[in-house]
């Protein structure tokens, strides 16, 4: 079964120069439990994709489907609902909460899911991520590597089927990077989920069951 | 909600820095409102506290030139369990050569029925007890340092000697007669019989104050059906002090309007640090969202936050206002004319914390709308603004209209009001144009030739035109508060100007008032002979009131209009008098003796619209004449010279007892003299200085240009919070681009050149689109108004333009002195990871 289902899918922007087309025409599918790595050179659409995956961005054109769902069809309060327990992204940013410790980070999905012992399986999640220690530390308090394992923690503590990851290991140093890899499909294994990520990494990427390369808004 | 709760509280956990700006706005701007409203309704309270005692009895019947008649004193007896009579009138209170103006007060033995007159010694009996043939009376201090009378002397009242029998240093019922401009003597009426003040025609009016456990209302209903046409004027306990309430209700609106300008300078303010606090949550939200969180529970967390803060910024203003004003009440109890019951009132409060909440809201909502519309990852994009939700606009819409309608509400005035807003809206929308202009002109200039081997003005002028600029945030918040001060500026020198320019020049140096008829031929013979003297008008005259046009009653057909709201000066004359510019109809023949004639002066007439031709009745101590409207004269009333709305033919109001106004223009080296003399020649003539009377009319005018200026001073100020928070924002932003530049080889000195350079173009525009507002403001106040000309005032508006760019320059250069200092190494390091 196919866990992402894209079919001519576009994207144009608007920017201050006029329209700016990102993605010109993608077609493609991801199975159950493959991981997928997207990469190709700056610019050509790998992030955007991976924003349409997880309904972040809507497509201009052509249809993107996730676990069966039209994302298309769904409003922003809608596709909010659809992504609990269902999917978790892990940014190149890291985009936690400055104003949070690490373990509420962790629970607000959980918290917002309306999850029971939220707090209980954040501690959890975190303790498997390594920082059982820094649950009362803010973002702020903790290192790239800290701060990208406590995202990691976010994006699995929901048990998620797909798991999306742009560029997790681009604000990392190597040794962090290689790190946060094992983390990450270390959580995949142990979900089972589907995983799509974006990397300039070639390492990375071999990791993975698929490598897809785009350039220009096109898969090449 | 509980999770919005509990979201809330983690992100507010940090503290309230992004929220500095917007609470000191809030709090400055409900704390004024809250502090005029507790002053409004504490001043309210104390005249429905004492109102009988201010009025002198539970109500008070007044007639203008005579006492009431038979039958009139015949009803108040029959509904009065106590009566007390007082006379009120000018005169000369004279020591020898020695003379000053002050209002009479001529009492009864019943006097006061309320309250207790407190004097400097012994009872008021004893101090109005005749001894050696002189009958007792009591003074104003105020007017017996100026005499240089001590108890014991003796003084006249136009024939009369009275003999000073104490000081008075306070009377129950001093404020019903408004704010007075002569100091005050109280004799006994009857010892007024041989002083030729109270001669038929003199000016002066009889107030019956009654004590009655009559309910009031039917009471009044009745009194007015049945001696309302013969000019009867009723007051009653609930309203003790009209002139007072008025004075009160319209200061009090108008510094409510001057807060409620504040508030939208305010506003902007909380505009503005909602949206850098926006701004700064933006990853926040987008986060939140693709944890799954959705719209409305986004709404939640926010809406809690800024609801807390909005909540505490009132309450600061509320405490700040009601504790200011506790504070200073006793500091200014003593200056008032009225009566103060000091306390904290709920309804100005609820009042200040309304307008705090609805403006706070209403401008913290629309860029919380705005962030909530936006996907997540365009939030992360930093993607342009969308407009807010359908369901978001109806709020605000539902906001902006309950605050007019809470401000027309409130203020009681809907014209003054709606005008007020009208202006805020207007002066909000051509700044953001301004803004918007600017930094469309700056972004095209600095990519010109234009500035080519200018780097420094280029820097300024892209980083005014480029994107998270500055530009809108500073022109808005100082260019509201810089109109309202340039909006004033104007007024308040036009007013001045119209003192200077009109006053002086042609004002005459007195108005002589109760000339008796076989007193005005030797009067006018003695003030033409003198050679200072260089003009001399006069007129005779009597009050009367207009009660009805055209058969139907005056204020029905006139509305509120000045001259059927009560008994107003009205002259006779046979032939026309001299210097009358008739324009329209045509003056009686002299000698005429037919039907009434009235000559009606031109603009009122207009306003009321009267026609040649009307019928009008005129009642006339309780009499009523009818005339026939034949002519419209050309009036002044602005310089202080002679002017009747009605000249009505002589024979028409033959057998009424009138008296004869002078004005008389004389050199003023001479005005001593003449003063002297007329006084001592006709004693019952009582002179007023018309310089004395300007003097203190210039004061008041000083002392309420004063209060605006200040009103105006503290919506500035509220602007300049603003404005630091506007420039204070756009630290990081300078920061960065500081260290860039520092990369890039530029000094400090040129960075800072740069900084200064685009701070005052940007309150150069503020305070030019300042002026702009304060021309029309300033010309729709005054000519709609006040009625007064305008003359646009240049010096006033070079002082907004200038202060504004001086503020915006040193709020920019005070703020440039983080980014100058900071090591680039470390900004940048921190801008990139």
């Amino acid at each position: 079964m196919d866990v992402l289902e894209l079919s001519g899918v576009r994207l144009t922007l608007d920017g201050n120069a006029g329209p700016v087309e990102i993605l010109r025409g993608i077609d493609l599918s991801v199975k159950a439990g493959e991981s997928l790595a997207l990469i190709g050179p700056s610019g050509s659409g790998k992030s955007s994709l991976l924003m349409l995956m997880a309904g972040l961005e809507k497509a201009t054109g052509g249809k993107v489907a996730a676990l069966g769902q039209d994302l298309g069809a769904m409003d922003e309060d809608a596709l909010a609902r659809f992504r609990r327990g269902r999917m978790g992204v892990v940014f190149q940013s890291f985009h936690l909460i400055p104003t949070m410790t690490a373990l509420e980070n962790v629970a607000v999905p959980l918290e917002i899911a309306g999850v029971a012992n939220a707090a209980r399986l954040a501690a959890e999640e975190l303790e498997a991520v390594g920082l059982g220690a820094r649950k009362g530390h803010y973002p702020s308090q903790m290192s790239g590597g800290e701060q990208q394992r406590v995202a990691l923690a976010r994006a699995s503590a929901g048990r998620p089927k797909l798991l999306l990851a742009d560029e997790p290991t681009g604000n990392l140093d190597q040794a962090n990077g290689a790190a946060i890899m094992d983390l990450l499909f270390g959580l995949r294994d142990r979900h089972g989920a589907t995983l799509v990520m974006v990397t300039h990494a070639p390492e990375l990427a071999e990791r993975c069951d698929r490598v897809v390369r785009m350039a220009d808004g096109r898969l090449a | 909600m509980r999770l919005a709760f509990t979201l809330a509280l983690r992100e507010m956990r940090g503290g309230l820095s992004g929220f500095r700006v917007l609470i000191l706005c809030l709090t400055l701007g409900v704390a004024a409102i809250a502090a005029v409203g507790t002053l409004r309704a504490a001043i309210e309270a104390g005249l429905s506290d004492q109102g009988a005692v201010i009025l002198g009895g539970d109500a008070q019947v007044s007639f203008t030139y005579r006492r009431a008649d038979a039958e009139e004193l015949a009803w108040i007896e029959a509904n009065a369990t106590a009566v007390s009579e007082v006379l009120t009138f000018r005169s000369l209170a004279v020591v020898g050569e020695d003379q000053a103006l002050t209002q009479v007060k001529a009492v009864d033995d019943a006097w006061p029925l309320l309250g207790q007159v407190k004097l400097d010694q012994g009872t008021l009996a004893e101090a109005f007890a005749t001894k050696e043939g002189k009958p007792g009376a009591v003074m104003e201090k105020l007017l017996a340092d100026r005499l240089g009378l001590v108890p014991g002397d003796s003084f006249k009242l136009g024939l009369q000697e009275f003999r000073l029998g104490a000081l008075m240093l306070s009377e129950p019922d001093s404020a019903t007669a408004g704010i007075g401009f002569a100091p005050k003597t109280v004799v006994q009426s009857a010892a007024l019989g041989a002083s030729g003040l109270l001669a038929p025609g003199s000016m002066y009016d009889s107030h019956y104050r009654m004590v009655t456990q009559a309910p009031l209302g039917p009471l009044k209903t009745e009194a007015e059906a049945k001696f309302g046409e013969k000019g009867l004027d009723w007051t009653d306990r609930r309203n003790a002090a009209r002139g007072v309430e008025r004075f009160v209700d319209r200061l009090g609106s108008f510094l409510i309007l001057v807060g409620l300008a504040g508030l939208a300078v305010g506003g902007v303010g909380v505009a503005s640090a909602v949206r850098a606090w926006m701004e700064r949550r933006v990853a926040t939200i987008a986060t939140l969202k693709v944890l799954g969180a959705e719209g409305g529970l986004v709404a939640q967390v926010y809406l809690v936050q800024v609801l807390a803060v909005v909540a505490l910024g009132t309450g600061l203003g509320l405490a700040l206002g009601a504790g200011a004003m506790m504070a200073v009440f006793p500091l200014i109890i003593a200056e008032l004319p009225f009566p103060v019951t000091v306390g904290l009132y709920p309804q100005p409060l609820i009042e200040a914390a309304f307008y705090g909440i609805v403006t706070g809201m209403l401008f913290a909502l629309w860029p919380l709308a705005q962030a909530l519309r936006q996907g997540a990852a365009a939030l992360y994009r930093g993607a342009g603004r969308l407009w807010p939700g359908k369901g978001w606009i109806l709020v605000q819409v539902v906001l902006l209209l309950a605050l007019v309608g809470g401000a027309v509400w409130f203020s009681g005035n809907w014209m003054l009001t709606l005008g007020t807003l009208g202006g805020v809206a207007a002066v909000l929308a051509v700044l953001w144009g301004a803004g918007w202009g600017l930094a469309r002109v700056a972004r095209r200039v600095a990519r010109s030739r234009l500035v080519d081997g200018r780097p420094g003005l280029r820097l300024a002028l892209a980083a005014i035109g480029g994107p998270r600029s500055e530009a809108m945030s500073v022109v808005l918040s100082l260019g509201l508060g810089l109109s309202v001060l340039a909006v004033v500026g104007q007024i308040d020198a036009n007013f001045r100007l119209a003192i200077a320019r009109d006053l002086p020049t042609r004002a005459p140096s007195f108005f002589f008032i109760d000339i008796q008829p076989d007193q005005t031929a030797p009067f006018l013979a003695r003030m033409e002979e003198d050679p200072a003297v260089t003009k001399v008008e006069s007129a005779a005259m009597l009050r009367g009131t207009l009660t009805q046009i055209n058969g139907r009653p005056a204020k029905e057909v006139a509305g509120d209009h000045w001259v059927v709201r009560g008994d107003r000066g009205i002259s006779l004359a046979d032939a026309m008098p001299e210097g009358t510019e008739v324009t329209a109809g045509q003056w009686w023949p002299e000698g005429y003796s037919g039907p009434g004639q009235v000559s009606f002066a031109a603009d009122e007439a207009a306003e009321i619209g009267l026609k040649l031709g009307d019928a009008l009745v005129l009642n006339i101590l309780g009499r009523d004449i009818p005339v026939t409207v034949t002519s419209f004269r050309k009036v002044d009333f602005s310089n202080a010279g002679m002017g009747f709305v009605m000249v009505v033919d002589k024979a028409a109001l033959a057998g009424a007892p009138y008296t004869s106004i002078a004005t008389v223009y004389a050199e003023p080296e001479a005005e001593a003299t003449l003063l002297r003399d007329t006084a001592r020649t006709w004693p019952n003539v009582t002179a007023i200085s018309v310089k004395e009377a300007i003097a203190k009319v210039v004061e008041a005018l000083t002392a309420i240009a004063t209060a605006t200026v200040a009103a105006a001073g503290a919506v500035l100020v509220v602007g300049l919070v603003v404005l630091v928070g506007a420039v204070a924002s756009g630290v990081p932003l300078r920061l960065r681009e500081a260290s860039v530049l520092k990369v890039l080889g530029a000094t400090r000195g040129r960075i800072l050149g740069s900084f200064a350079l685009r701070a005052a173009i940007m309150g150069a525009a503020a305070g030019l689109v300042a002026v702009g507002a304060g021309a029309v403001g300033g010309w729709a106040v005054l000519s709609l108004v006040m009625e007064l000309p305008f003359v646009f005032e240049p010096w006033s508006a070079l002082g907004v333009v200038s202060g504004g760019v001086l503020v915006t320059l040193v709020a920019g250069l005070i703020f440039a002195a983080v980014p100058l200092r900071a090591r680039p190494a470390g900004v940048l390091r921190t801008v990139e990871g």
